[in-house]
């Protein structure tokens, strides 16, 4: 009412101006009045509109940190996941005694260096130190209690690896920024699956699934951690891959890395034997060789003279335990005769050998999801000593993931597989790769394998597992050392599959130095070591992969 | 017409108090938006926390001894029986069958 008399106050006066006037002046004020209304409103409706999207988050992290999917086993298993944790840092300017103030923190952290710490937290022209990230809760309470003015927390994303130890090669690690600097994690920035921390929501991108199986992952560990403390070995490693689709189903590398402890990555001796190690596997790479003379058309019962012993140049090329007669191909592979798998790569000829290696895969690295892998180490040029020593495994020296592929293809009915880390789609048919070897060598080899195990003098005869049709070839290795080899240290191997008519899965286990025991009536060879090694493992992990068991 | 300018002022006077209310409210609703999110936020992160700690109890190396020691055993072949043996009715427990 006062404003309306305001307006017209004045005119009651001052009768000089037209009535007209005024009241047009009026419309203009009431105009204006409304106008402003009008647009308080549009404003409001803006604002509303942030606000709803308004992403409130409580990490505060630095720009470059990375918020990472989970990761999960083929089951849906956690391997690895984001969590919050206060991380610790100081305003130098509020700190008042930098020296006490260090002292005591460095007794809550005895790996922070005090000097280090006391110079940063005395510098003045500073207002943000870090003192410690990814703090537990309990710790952040400790630090809390100190009372010290000055020291403050803020939540950063953490990686946790709740698996620990099993599959720490596979996984990789993270930077102190939640970076990966090295396998799946290395795998997960490069494919673009994780995102800026800032304004990220935890557990908000879709986890990504690994083809390994936690609980097989586990038989496997402890089977071969029982291995290692029964043959006194040095060293063992295992792996499990499904034939049709190249899927990794567990990998084991003993003694592992914990992705949490940095210092374990470092460590040579816990380097990953299966897929970053290059080793000459031995016998094991007989069965390349007969797929190769199978593959030139012979038959499991065609004749090799292994009468007399090899010669090549200076060397002489003998067997553990000659016959002293032509030997048939299934008896080469049985016996596990040298100068038989050596006559063999010697018909096929250099050329072929060399072609057939490649064509396998087991001539150049091997690039999965976790690394590119490293190259493998093999002859200059093949002569008659390199064809030789190529058929039973020695010259050459690859990946045993490499070589558990090759075997995958040879088993399958004749395909290539890439092995990967990965999960497939379950539901998705199996694209199989292009064709490496006849049908007729894959089940001549199957055959062999199993013949192997199931014959009273078949060198694989201990990895037997009723019911499970376990077939596989030992592999006796000397292990390479400085100037030549040694031979009181050995490489023990064992590749299997299982169910041999129709395989599902190969095996392929390492053991590193085994030493002869009374179980092992003294010998060191794998066939006494490594094969029922591999029965242990098929008998616990069978059922575990659904493999139904064929009446005894 | 003196009227209608009093109608029309009151008008602008009402509407401008109803802005000003509108506003505090959405304020007000903003600032709880606001609360929410944060909880929300803090359940998010304690799922997150419980979730790995589930995961860190339920790994095998820990679960298999628990399990060894209240008389469990890793399933093996024995303990299977192919498709024709459940028809005929043999079914054992592997307790039984130890025994």
């Amino acid at each position: 009412m006062s404003v309306a008399a305001r307006i017209a106050g004045p005119d009651l006066h001052e009768t000089s101006v037209a009535p007209r006037s005024r009241s047009r002046m009026l419309a203009l004020v009431i105009a204006l009045a409304f106008a402003a209304v009008g647009g308080q409103l549009v404003r409001l409706a803006w604002q509303n509109e942030d606000a709803s999207t308004i992403r409130v988050s409580m990490m505060s992290s630095p720009a470059n940190t990375l918020a990472r999917p989970d990761i999960v086993d083929r089951n849906g298993r956690l391997l690895a996941t984001d969590v919050q944790m206060p991380s610790l840092y100081a305003d130098p300017l509020l700190i008042q005694d930098a020296d006490e103030a260090a002292e005591r923190l460095v007794r809550l952290f005895p790996q922070i260096d005090v000097r280090e710490l006391r110079q940063s937290l005395a510098d003045k022209s500073r207002r943000f130190v870090w003192v410690r990230r990814g703090l537990s809760p309990a710790m952040a309470q400790r630090v809390h209690n100190l009372g010290i003015p000055g020291l403050l927390f803020v939540d950063e994303i953490r990686r946790t690896y709740p698996a620990g130890r099993l599959g720490g090669h596979i996984l990789g690690r993270v930077d102190i920024d939640n970076r990966g600097t090295g396998g799946i994690e290395r795998y997960i920035d490069e494919i673009g699956a994780s995102e800026a921390a800032v304004g990220a929501r935890l557990s908000a991108r879709a986890p990504v699934r690994l083809s390994l199986d936690l609980g097989v992952m586990h038989a496997l560990d402890e089977e071969l951690a029982g291995a290692m403390v029964r043959y006194e070995a040095a060293g063992a490693a295992g792996l499990v891959m499904d034939v049709l689709t190249g899927e990794v189903v567990a990998s084991v590398s003993r003694p592992g890395v914990d992705p949490a402890v940095y210092e374990d990555a470092l460590d040579p001796s816990r380097i990953d034997r299966i897929a970053a190690g290059t080793y000459e596997l031995g016998s094991i790479m007989k069965l390349v060789t007969v797929a190769m003379a199978l593959e030139m058309g012979r038959s499991l019962d065609s004749m090799v003279d292994t009468a007399e012993p090899l010669k090549a140049g200076r060397f002489t090329i003998e067997d553990l335990h000659p016959l002293g007669r032509p030997m048939s191909v299934s008896e080469v592979f049985i016996h596990s005769s040298n100068v038989g798998a050596g006559q063999l790569a010697l018909s096929a000829g250099a050329a072929t050998q060399k072609a057939f290696l490649q064509k396998l895969g087991l001539w150049s690295a091997l690039k999965t999801e976790v690394s590119s892998g490293p190259a493998p180490q093999k002859p200059q040029q093949i002569g008659r000593i390199e064809q030789i020593t190529l058929s039973f495994g020695h010259g050459l020296a690859t990946t045993p993931l490499q070589f558990a592929a090759a075997s995958a293809a040879l088993m399958n009915g004749g395909t290539r597989v890439t092995p990967t880390f990965m999960a497939l789609d379950g539901e998705a048919p199996v694209v199989r790769g292009e064709r490496v070897v006849s049908a007729r060598t894959s089940a001549l080899l199957r055959e062999v394998m199993r013949r192997n195990v199931t014959d009273p003098a078949g060198t694989g005869r201990r990895a037997d597992v009723p019911g499970f049709e376990v077939g596989g070839k030992t592999g006796t290795a000397e292990m390479a050392a400085k100037g030549g080899y040694r031979k009181k240290s050995i490489l023990a191997s064992f590749i299997g599959t299982f169910p041999s008519s129709e395989p599902r899965y190969v095996t392929l286990i390492l053991l590193f130095e085994p030493k002869g025991q009374d179980v092992t009536g003294g010998e060191i060879t794998a066939g006494r070591n490594a094969a029922p090694t591999t029965a242990r493992i098929i008998e616990r992990i069978a059922p575990l992969l659904g493999v139904p068991a064929k009446s005894l | 017409m003196r009227i209608l300018n009093v109608v029309a002022v009151l008008l602008a006077l009402s509407s401008a108090f109803l802005l000003y209310g509108l506003n505090y409210d959405t304020r007000m609703i903003e600032r709880s938006l606001h609360v929410r999110e944060r909880e929300a936020e803090r359940a998010r992160a304690d799922i997150a926390v419980l979730r790995a700690e589930r995961a860190h109890l339920a790994r095998p190396e820990r679960i298999e001894p628990l399990a060894r020691r209240l008389g469990l055993e890793p399933l093996s072949a024995r303990h299977l029986l192919p498709g024709p043996g459940l028809a005929a009715g043999n079914i054992t427990t592997s307790s039984t069958s130890v025994r």
